[in-house]
C-alpha cells in the first residue's frame, strides 16, 4: 500500500520540519493574547471558562482555515517545484497514491496541532479563568480538528490542481475571502433572486442549507453546541432584514425556519459537510492533477 | 520483447490564442532492444526531456503511445516502475534529510534490500557525506546520490536524462563503468545526452533526435564516420596562405584567417594526406590542430542531402549503412 507510504513520509516531514510545532506555537500564543485581553477589558467576576471556551470558538473561525490552508497549499505543488515529485513518481506509486497519501499525512498534520494547539490554548484558560466543563470541551475540540481538516482538503486540492506556487497561494487567498465574505452574501443574494425579497427572520429551510454547505458555518453550527451563547460570522454584510430588537430567542435557527428542522440543518449534517469538503476538493484536484503534465 | 517501444509517440503544446503550436516530438517510432546500450542524443530542445517524460508518464502524450518492457506507460505504471530505474531531468531529493535518508526511502518505495553502503560505494559518495543533509550537497554529488537512487532494486532498464550533467571527469568515469556494469549484467540502459563524446564510448547504438524527430539511428561507429566527414583540420602556416593552397578535391570547405587555414575535408582520413602535401611542396606549417564535428555539424551529415552525398562519394569502401528513420 503505497498511500500510505506517502502519508507517513508527509507526517515525518512535518514533523521533522517542525511545521506542526510552529503552528501550534502560533496558535496556542494567539490565543493566550486574546485570552488575557479578554481578561483585562471584562469584569473578572463573572469570567468563567465557558468564556474562554466561546472566544477559542470564535476566533477558530478564521485561525483554523488559515491554518490549515498554509499546512495544505504546498502540499504538492511544493514537490512539484522542488522536483522531488518526479522522483516520487518513479516508485511505484501511483499519482493516485500520492494526492491521497498527501491529504492523509497534511490532515493527521493539522488534527494533531490543532489537537495540541486547542488542549494547550484551553488549559490556558483553565489556569487564566476557571476550568470550563469537560464535555464542551471535548466537542469543541472536535470541530475545530474536523473544521481544521475540511480546510485542509480544500488546500491539498488547490495544490494538486495548479502549476506553480504563486497559483496555489492565490486560489487559497482567494478560497479563504469567498468562504469568509462572499458566500453568505451569494447565498442571500441567490435567495432574493428566487424569492423576490431578502431573507428576512423567518425564511425558508433550504436558504440555511445553502448558508451551511459553507465550512465555516458548518463548524460555528458544531461549535454552538459545545459553548454557550450564539457565534456569529466574522464578516456580517448585513442582507438579512432582521429587526434590530429581534430578542436571542428569535434568531434561534429552529425559530426562523417553519416547523421542525430538516435533516440537513442538523449539527450531524453539518459534520458530514465538513469531513466531505475534507475529501471533495482533493478527489477534484487529483482529477486535474491526474491529467496534467508533471 | 522490446525494452523500450514507442508508436507514433507525438506532444504538442498549445501556443494559446496568439502564438503557434509547438511541436516537441513528432511522431516518433522508437524501439531500444533489451540488452541494449542506448544512448539517446540530440541538442538541447530536440525534445529528449520531453520524450523521455512521455516514457515515464510525467507527461501525457498528445498522440501516440509508449511501452516500456512491455507494459504501457499510462495504463501500468506502478508495473513499469517496479522495474524501471529512473534518472529524471529536473528533479529533486528531499533536501532536509540526509542522503543516507533519501536512499532509504527508495529502498522501502521500491521494496529493495540492497546494500546502502555498496550502492554508495558504487556511485562514489563518501559514507559520511551520506550523513549529511542533501540541501547542502553539491550539483555532483546530488547527481551521485540521484544515480544511486535509480540503481535501487537493482532495474531491468534504467532511463537516465542527462546523467553526466554536474559529473566531474571522475564521476563521468563512474557513471561509465556503471552503465557498462549494468550493461553486462543484463540491464538496458537508455540514456541522453547533448555531447557526443559521452555516449560514443558506452553505446551500442545510437538514436538521433532534431527537431522531435528522430532523424537517425546508427552504430558508434557509423556515427564516427559522419563525424570524421565533418570534422575540421587547422593549420597555422608561416606566411599568410592563398584559399588555393590545398588542392584535394575530397575538401568541402577551405577558410583562411590571417596566417590560418582551416580545412574541411569530407573524410579525416585525408588530413594526414593533406599536411603531408603541403609540407612536400615546400610550405611551412607551424601548427596543426584538428577538431572533432560538433553534434551540429553530425546533424548536418545525417539531415542534411548535401552531406550525405558528399559521404558517400569519399573513396573509403566500408561504408556503414545509415538507417533513417521517420520523414
Amino acid at each position: 500500500m503505497t498511500l500510505t507510504q506517502v502519508a507517513r513520509k508527509d507526517f515525518e516531514d512535518a514533523v521533522r520540519s517542525k511545521m506542526v510545532w510552529g503552528i501550534i506555537a502560533i496558535f496556542v500564543g494567539f490565543m493566550a493574547f486574546v485570552l488575557l485581553a479578554a481578561v483585562g477589558t471584562s469584569d473578572t467576576s463573572d469570567a468563567t471558562g465557558d468564556i474562554a471556551l466561546g472566544l477559542t470558538a470564535q476566533l477558530s473561525q478564521l485561525f483554523v482555515p488559515l491554518i490549515a490552508l498554509i499546512v495544505g497549499y504546498m502540499a504538492i505543488v511544493g514537490e512539484r517545484r522542488s522536483g522531488s515529485l518526479r522522483v516520487l513518481l518513479s516508485y511505484p506509486h501511483s499519482r493516485r497514491d500520492v494526492v491521497f497519501g498527501k491529504l492523509a499525512g497534511r490532515s493527521a498534520v493539522i488534527a494533531l496541532a490543532l489537537g495540541v494547539g486547542s488542549v494547550g490554548s484551553i488549559l490556558l484558560a483553565s489556569v487564566l479563568l476557571a476550568a470550563p466543563d469537560l464535555m464542551a470541551v471535548a466537542g469543541l475540540l472536535a470541530s475545530i480538528v474536523l473544521f481544521g481538516v475540511g480546510f485542509t482538503g480544500i488546500g491539498v486540492g488547490i495544490s494538486a490542481a495548479v502549476h506553480t506556487r504563486g497559483k496555489a497561494m492565490a486560489a487559497a487567498i482567494g478560497s479563504l475571502l469567498v468562504f469568509l465574505l462572499m458566500w453568505d452574501a451569494a447565498a442571500a443574494g441567490l435567495y432574493a433572486i428566487i424569492t423576490g425579497s431578502l431573507p428576512g427572520l423567518e425564511v425558508e429551510a433550504w436558504y440555511f442549507l445553502l448558508k451551511r454547505l459553507n465550512p465555516i458555518s458548518s463548524y460555528l453550527a458544531l461549535a454552538e453546541a459545545s459553548v454557550d451563547g450564539r457565534l456569529t460570522p466574522f464578516f456580517q454584510m448585513g442582507l438579512e432584514e432582521i429587526p434590530a430588537d429581534a430578542t436571542e430567542e428569535q434568531l434561534k435557527l429552529s425559530n426562523r425556519v417553519d416547523g421542525s428542522l430538516p435533516l440537513y440543518l442538523t449539527d450531524w449534517f453539518a459534520g458530514v459537510n465538513l469531513a466531505a469538503w475534507g475529501v471533495f476538493p482533493a478527489i477534484l484536484g487529483y482529477l486535474r492533477f491526474e491529467r496534467s503534465d508533471i | 520483447m522490446a525494452a523500450i517501444r514507442t508508436d507514433g509517440l507525438t506532444k504538442r503544446y498549445s501556443g494559446g490564442f496568439f502564438g503557434a503550436d509547438v511541436t516537441a516530438v513528432d511522431t516518433l517510432d522508437l524501439e531500444v532492444a533489451e540488452g541494449e546500450v542506448y544512448g539517446f542524443l540530440g541538442p538541447n530542445g530536440a525534445g529528449k526531456s520531453t520524450t523521455i517524460d512521455m516514457l515515464l508518464d510525467y507527461a501525457r502524450p498528445t498522440d501516440g503511445t509508449a511501452e516500456l518492457l512491455g507494459h504501457d506507460v499510462q495504463q501500468e505504471p506502478e508495473a513499469v516502475s517496479e522495474r524501471v530505474g529512473v534518472l529524471p531531468e529536473g528533479y529533486g531529493l528531499y533536501n532536509r534529510l540526509t542522503g543516507r535518508r533519501n536512499l532509504e526511502h527508495a529502498l522501502e518505495w521500491q521494496s529493495a534490500a540492497d546494500d546502502i553502503d555498496q550502492l554508495l560505494e558504487r556511485v562514489g559518495l563518501d559514507a559520511d557525506d551520506a550523513r549529511r543533509p542533501v540541501g547542502d550537497y553539491s550539483k555532483g554529488m546530488t547527481q551521485r546520490l540521484a544515480l544511486a537512487m535509480a540503481l535501487v532494486g537493482d532495474p531491468e532498464l534504467l532511463i537516465l536524462d542527462e546523467p553526466s550533467s554536474g559529473l566531474d571527469p571522475n564521476g563521468i568515469r563512474r557513471l561509465r563503468e556503471i552503465v557498462r556494469e549494468e550493461a553486462d549484467s543484463g540491464t538496458t540502459v537508455f540514456f541522453s545526452s547533448h555531447v557526443l563524446g559521452q555516449v560514443e564510448a558506452v553505446c551500442d547504438r545510437v538514436g538521433i533526435l532534431n527537431d522531435g524527430q528522430l532523424v537517425a539511428v546508427d552504430t558508434v561507429d557509423g556515427l564516427r564516420e559522419a563525424a570524421g566527414a565533418s570534422s575540421t583540420l587547422e593549420l597555422t602556416m608561416g606566411q599568410p596562405p592563398s584559399p588555393d593552397l590545398v588542392t584535394h578535391e575530397a575538401v568541402t570547405d577551405i577558410e583562411v584567417r590571417g596566417n590560418r587555414l582551416r580545412v574541411t575535408p569530407t573524410d579525416s582520413r585525408i588530413k594526414a594526406r593533406i599536411v603531408s602535401d603541403l609540407v612536400a611542396r615546400g610550405h611551412e606549417v607551424i601548427d596543426v590542430g584538428s577538431e572533432s564535428a560538433s553534434l551540429e555539424d553530425i546533424f548536418a551529415a545525417y539531415t542534411d542531402d548535401a552531406g550525405v552525398a558528399n559521404r558517400t562519394e569519399t573513396p573509403s569502401g566500408d561504408e556503414t549503412p545509415i538507417q533513417t528513420v521517420g520523414s
